[in-house]
């Protein structure tokens, strides 16, 4: 017997669909020794999911096949293994957590239950010693009150909770292997520190190893003993953790290290994995970016106060709808941004800062408060003068998906706002405009004929931010505005709105959930918490010298991005 | 009809086409959405060869309403009851009229009917669907109260009523067909707007300075515009098997035949053993709605609602 | 959840009144005059104006109106033009033979097509799935007219295996009436009924809660018959509820052809003899048996899925 577990050797795994065969994992080998943590990085569309899926044999079948190599499970070979004798191993010798707690439970079934089943199935026990098991594993894994919440159904729980009983869920048998895929990609970084903290206590405690998918490789530094890196369909590089955070090999592995940005540096743009490897060729001395000058910030020349701003949103109830409760989505907010300079707003989800962003653009009705633009305040604007008022302000939404027409052109889209706000004298005017706005965020002249759904997400994501250009605004909010992209692109989009505020000496207000990328970009930042601003100060000052608990909360919830060895160093 | 594809996997092959196309930029053709639905359509013979009956029935429809097929359906050309035969393919009526001249009168009759009230239904279902969805408050409560009422009698129940009232012949058969109908397609589409209402895209014309209408008809119907073809699919075939129930119970089409009122003649004519009316107005009538049929279904999966490229 | 069913209690009245004003709005407004079609060519302005006043006719339309909105409470449709009848007499009469048809045929075809829409679910993509798919189309695609036609011609005409038509009242009198009938129904409600179940499995098997079930090492038939069908349940329970005041109304064309001495038989001889207060009757009683069954099928709803329930 071997020392690993799990020893996957040269598997590709294949998806036949009528435009033909794709190979989603192309030929990839890896081990992982019992007892120890193994994570699996790679963007979308890498293929780490998909290997996931094949080593639990779940990949959908047709189109999914294993279309070679060898997945020894205790010497076992896995691949050749019927399906009623996988049933056996899975949720037995290995079980898996997947990404989204919110529909991964089903829902008609009570929480205890779903724990239970698995109790009842593989170790044969009665219902009654199941559910004394189960109370002890919701107890464990951290769920309070494991008597009332055994019969909760899965929507009454927080998403932390619901995650809490797929762990619970798949600890139950005291598995060899748990592969977590993506487990804590859709929590907030402070459940996220929770769950991660839980499963590696209990991986240490049962001796378990573990594989743990991710995109973000700072999720993993604290947790993991090896590293296994994809790429395209192919594992590129495979070493312990140390090393391929110390001294990453592949120029892939190199990018997606430097492109995340670090509460620690503090660069004036990021580098990219295309600053690494281009065209599958690796580019040997990649650039350096001088650090952050700050800018110059203390004239007068004030761009936006918000005064005393609530928007609530009624809760309607009783017997004849009338309101009883208000969500104070945001409560009592004021702020000033000065001409040029960059907000980050901060907060977990659910805080109200993009019902924040959406009030100073009046795309919500207000409750109360003043907001001046350019000292004129604007919600005394008729409908008419607010219309006006929209050339100069513009929003770039969360979903590159969805915030985009998909069934209008790129120069139907970009040309429209120029439409309505009559720039440019005719079409040709307008076309050659946007022909130059595309040009200004890194896209080919060939999209403009093009639909929304011939690109990619960060495709997506700039076109949209020339969509904000057209009307030469002066102020935009970037709502999340990188979050739903990987981070190598994620990297680039932050480059470009670095790069468009030089040019065009543009304000932002910036809002994401994510710590270090507004440490990144932002001058000023302004922590949320329940539709208010708790902390208020520059970047550097929040991140070095936090002075409310929570903010300090939060700053300890950012996983470090660097293996814990190193931190002792 | 639901693919047999798992979500899972949708996702993975989704990601890998994405992760082509950006490959290949500058490449490829460009496609909208309408487009690409289409091509996915050709991929599925069935719904093809569906398309093409549909397009056969209605050129058949359309040369009998201008005269050139079947404008003799009237005319004795032999013997009562003659059986099918070389002469008579069809055989004959009580009359001696040739059942193939009925039988095609017949296809004209149905996609007039379908024709006809989905165009008087559509118009209603869209407008009020549309409104209602994307004003709310109480113009959608008086909307809803309005469809709720009509569809609380039950549908055969208000058609023959309607039907009944307006008296007999095709004209009311088309308004009956028609006021019954706009109800499901008004539920679709409000729904529909109501989801499309809030997505980004509809934020952003907000942000641009766009107003209500360019919000409504430039952005959201034309998302919400596949219902209607999905529909109208639905609705013909429903529009053809509801005729036949309505000529049956005589308030119907008449003075000509259609699909109804050859079934309904076949009632005497079964015990004689004149099978051959009820067999043709019955086969016509199975190969366009079974038409409809798939290439609805095929329509509901190519227009599929759902964000491209996700 | 009180204050839901309260509410959604009272807004049937609202419907009520919307129901019986379209049926108004037809049967009173735009139906014109009956009395001629009542006394024929010959009658004189004089016969006229005293058989509108003896059907209320003349009275203001207000009170008209308000008529049919009683006749939806009290269930008092007054008397038939034709017969002379007390309505609420013919209507109960007729519910039992329509019922004794409709009832069995509905029952099996809703536990059959759950049953068959289970089985294709579990082979899905495969060739049964395939088959059983086509067929309901295709059986779908035929006029039920056809169906029923043909059926009687062949089964009982031809071989003599069932009766022709005709009803005797009582159990099991009835029942070598009911037989051919209910077979029928089966065959016309079987084919919509498994495309729906199917749909409503399809929809769930592809949620992320299966693909934990199968990660928990459950097998297939668990997973459909526990985890999946518990979830298709809610949509299937109210569509089948929904279906029931149809059960009422009975099956227009069975009951016409069978002469069946049901619901159906009398809304066709009213609509043939222009016997407005029995399609009246019909219209309002059919929408009222729709509006409570929704409320129930609503009700039901949130009994069912715990995710409504506590909120």
């Amino acid at each position: 017997m071997s020392e690993n577990i799990l020893e996957v050797k040269n598997l590709s795994v294949e998806f036949h669909t009528p435009e033909g065969i794709t190979r989603a994992v192309n030929d990839i080998s890896f081990d992982i020794p019992k007892g120890k943590t193994v994570g699996l990085v790679g963007e979308s569309g890498s293929g780490k999911s998909v290997t996931s899926f094949s080593i639990m044999k779940l990949i959908p079948s047709p189109p999914g096949k294993i279309a070679g190599g060898q997945i020894l499970f205790e010497g076992q070979d896995l691949v050749q293994f019927s399906e009623e004798k996988m049933r056996k191993i899975r949720g037995n010798q290995i079980s898996m957590i997947f990404q989204e707690p919110m529909t991964s439970l089903n829902p008609v079934f009570k929480a205890g239950d779903q724990i239970a089943e698995v109790l009842q199935i593989h170790k044969k026990m009665s219902q009654k010693v199941a559910m004394e098991k189960t109370l002890f594993l919701m107890d464990q894994v951290g769920i309070p009150k494991p008597s009332q919440k055994y019969h909760a159904y899965p929507h009454e729980m927080s998403g932390g909770q619901k995650q809490r009983i797929m762990i619970a869920m798949a600890m139950a048998c005291e598995p060899k292997l748990l592969i977590a895929d993506e487990p804590t990609t859709a929590l907030d970084v402070t459940i996220q520190k929770q769950v991660l903290e839980l499963m590696f206590d209990l991986q240490q405690k049962y001796n378990m190893s573990m594989l743990f998918i991710t995109h973000d490789l700072s999720v993993i530094a604290d947790i993991a003993d090896d590293v296994a890196v994809m790429y395209r369909s192919n594992l590129v590089e495979f070493d312990t953790c140390k090393k391929i955070f110390s001294q990453p090999r592949h120029p892939y592995t190199k990018g997606l290290l430097a492109c995340r940005p670090n509460l620690d540096k503090n660069p004036c743009r990021l580098l990219t994995v295309e600053d690494f490897i281009k065209d599958g060729v690796e580019i040997e001395s990649p650039k350096v970016y001088d650090d952050k000058i700050e800018k110059n910030l203390d004239s007068e020349d004030t761009l936006l106060e918000i005064k005393n701003l609530k928007t609530y949103f009624p809760v309607k109830g009783g017997f004849w709808g009338r309101v009883i409760d208000n969500v104070k989505a945001v409560d009592d907010v004021s702020i000033k941004i000065k001409k040029g300079e960059t907000l980050g707003l901060v907060g977990e989800s659910g805080c109200g800062k993009t019902t924040l962003g959406r009030s100073i653009l009046r795309l919500n009705p207000l409750k109360s408060g003043n907001i001046l633009y350019k000292g004129e305040d604007i919600t005394l604007y008729s409908k008419k003068e607010m219309r006006e008022l929209r050339k100069k302000m513009q929003i770039i939404f969360q979903d590159p998906y969805s915030s985009l027409n998909p069934r209008m052109t790129i120069v139907d889209i970009l040309r429209e706002p120029m439409k309505i706000h009559n720039i440019g004298t005719n079409k040709n005017e307008r076309v050659d405009r946007c022909k130059w706005l595309l040009e200004k965020v890194g896209l080919n002249q060939q999209a403009l004929n093009r639909y929304p759904h011939e690109f990619s997400g960060g495709q997506r994501q700039r076109i949209s931010i020339a969509r904000a250009l057209a009307i030469q605004p002066e102020f935009i909010i970037c709502d999340e505005s990188v979050s739903a992209l990987d981070v190598s692109v994620q990297a680039q989009v932050l480059n470009l709105l670095l790069d468009l505020q030089d040019e065009f000496k543009l304000t932002y207000i910036f809002i994401s959930h994510d710590l270090s990328v507004v440490n990144f970009i932002s001058d000023n930042v302004g922590v949320m918490y329940s539709g208010k601003i708790v902390e208020y100060n520059t970047a550097r000052n929040i991140y070095h010298n936090p002075q409310e608990e929570y903010t300090k909360t939060l700053l300890a919830a950012i996983p470090k991005g660097v293996p814990k060895d190193f931190l002792t160093v | 009809m639901s693919s047999n594809v798992s979500e899972t996997s949708m996702d993975l092959s989704d990601k890998m086409n994405s992760m082509i196309n950006s490959n290949q930029d500058g490449t490829h053709k460009t496609k909208s959405l309408w487009l690409d639905a289409f091509n996915n359509l050709k991929q599925d013979k069935a719904a093809l060869f569906s398309l093409f009956i549909v397009i056969l029935y209605s050129l058949v429809a359309i040369l009998s309403a201008l005269g050139i097929f079947s404008a003799d359906w009237n005319k004795e050309v032999g013997p009562s009851y003659a059986a099918p035969s070389m002469d008579y393919w069809l055989g004959t009526d009580i009359f001696g009229r040739d059942v193939v001249a009925k039988v095609i009168h017949g296809t004209q009759i149905a996609m007039s009917v379908g024709l006809v009230s989905s165009m008087i239904a559509i118009p209603i279902g869209l407008t009020l669907g549309a409104v209602a969805g994307y004003f709310g408050g109480w113009i959608d409560e008086v909307i809803v109260w309005f469809y709720t009422t009509f569809s609380s009698i039950p549908y055969i129940m208000l058609l023959m009523s309607i039907a009944f009232i307006l008296g007999k012949g095709l004209t009311s058969v088309y308004l009956a067909l028609g006021l019954t109908s706009w109800v499901t397609l008004c539920r679709l589409i409000r729904s529909e707007v109501m989801k499309h209402k809030n997505r980004d895209y509809v934020q952003a014309a907000t942000a641009i300075g766009g107003g209500h209408g360019r919000k409504l008809f430039k952005h959201i119907i034309p998302n919400v515009s596949h219902i209607i073809i999905i529909n109208t699919s639905l609705q013909f075939q429903i529009a053809i098997k509801s005729e036949v129930i309505l000529s049956y119970l005589g308030i119907g089409v008449q003075g000509q035949p259609s699909w109804g009122t050859m079934i309904d003649d076949a009632k005497l004519e079964l015990a004689r053993g004149v099978w051959w009316q009820l067999a043709g107005a019955t086969m016509a009538m199975f190969f366009i709605v079974l038409a409809f049929n798939i290439l609805g279904d095929a329509l509901r999966d190519a227009l599929d609602p759902k964000l491209k490229g996700k | 959840m009180k204050n839901y069913i309260i509410k959604r209690l009272l807004y049937i009245i609202p419907v009520i009144f919307g129901v019986c004003f379209i049926i108004f709005v037809l049967f009173n407004l735009v139906g014109g005059d009956p009395t001629h079609m009542l006394l024929g060519k010959h009658a004189t302005a004089q016969q006229m104006e005293e058989l509108r006043r003896t059907l209320g006719l003349d009275r203001p339309l207000l009170y008209q109106y308000f008529d049919i909105v009683k006749s939806a409470f009290t269930f008092d449709f007054g008397r038939s033009w034709n017969t002379k009848q007390e309505i609420s007499t013919m209507i109960m009469d007729g519910a039992i033979p329509s019922l004794s048809v409709s009832l069995p045929g509905f029952i099996l075809s809703s536990i059959l097509g759950l049953i068959i829409s289970v089985v294709v679910a579990y082979y899905r993509g495969r060739k049964i799935d395939t088959v059983v798919r086509i067929a309901c189309i295709a059986g779908m695609s035929i006029s039920s007219l056809a169906y029923i036609l043909f059926f009687q011609w062949f089964f009982a005409y031809k071989l003599s295996l069932f009766e022709i038509s005709g009803y005797e009242y009582g159990f099991p009198n009835f029942l070598p009436y009911i037989l051919l009938p209910s077979i029928i129904w089966i065959i016309l409600s079987i084919g919509p009924d498994v495309r729906f179940y199917r749909t409503v499995i399809l929809d769930e098997i592809y949620q992320d809660y299966v693909r934990t079930a199968r990660a928990k090492g459950l097998s297939e038939i668990v997973i459909l018959l526990k985890h999946v069908l518990k979830n298709a349940m809610i949509p299937i329970i109210t569509y089948v509820v929904i279906q029931l005041p149809f059960l009422i109304l009975g099956a227009l064309l069975l009951e016409s052809f069978f002469s069946i001495p049901g619901l159906g038989g009398i809304t066709l001889n009213a609509l043939n003899s222009s016997d407005f207060p029995v399609i009246k009757a019909m219209a309002v009683l059919s929408a009222v048996a729709y509006i409570l069954f929704s409320l129930l099928s609503d009700i039901l709803y949130t009994v069912f899925d715990p995710r409504i329930k506590l909120k």
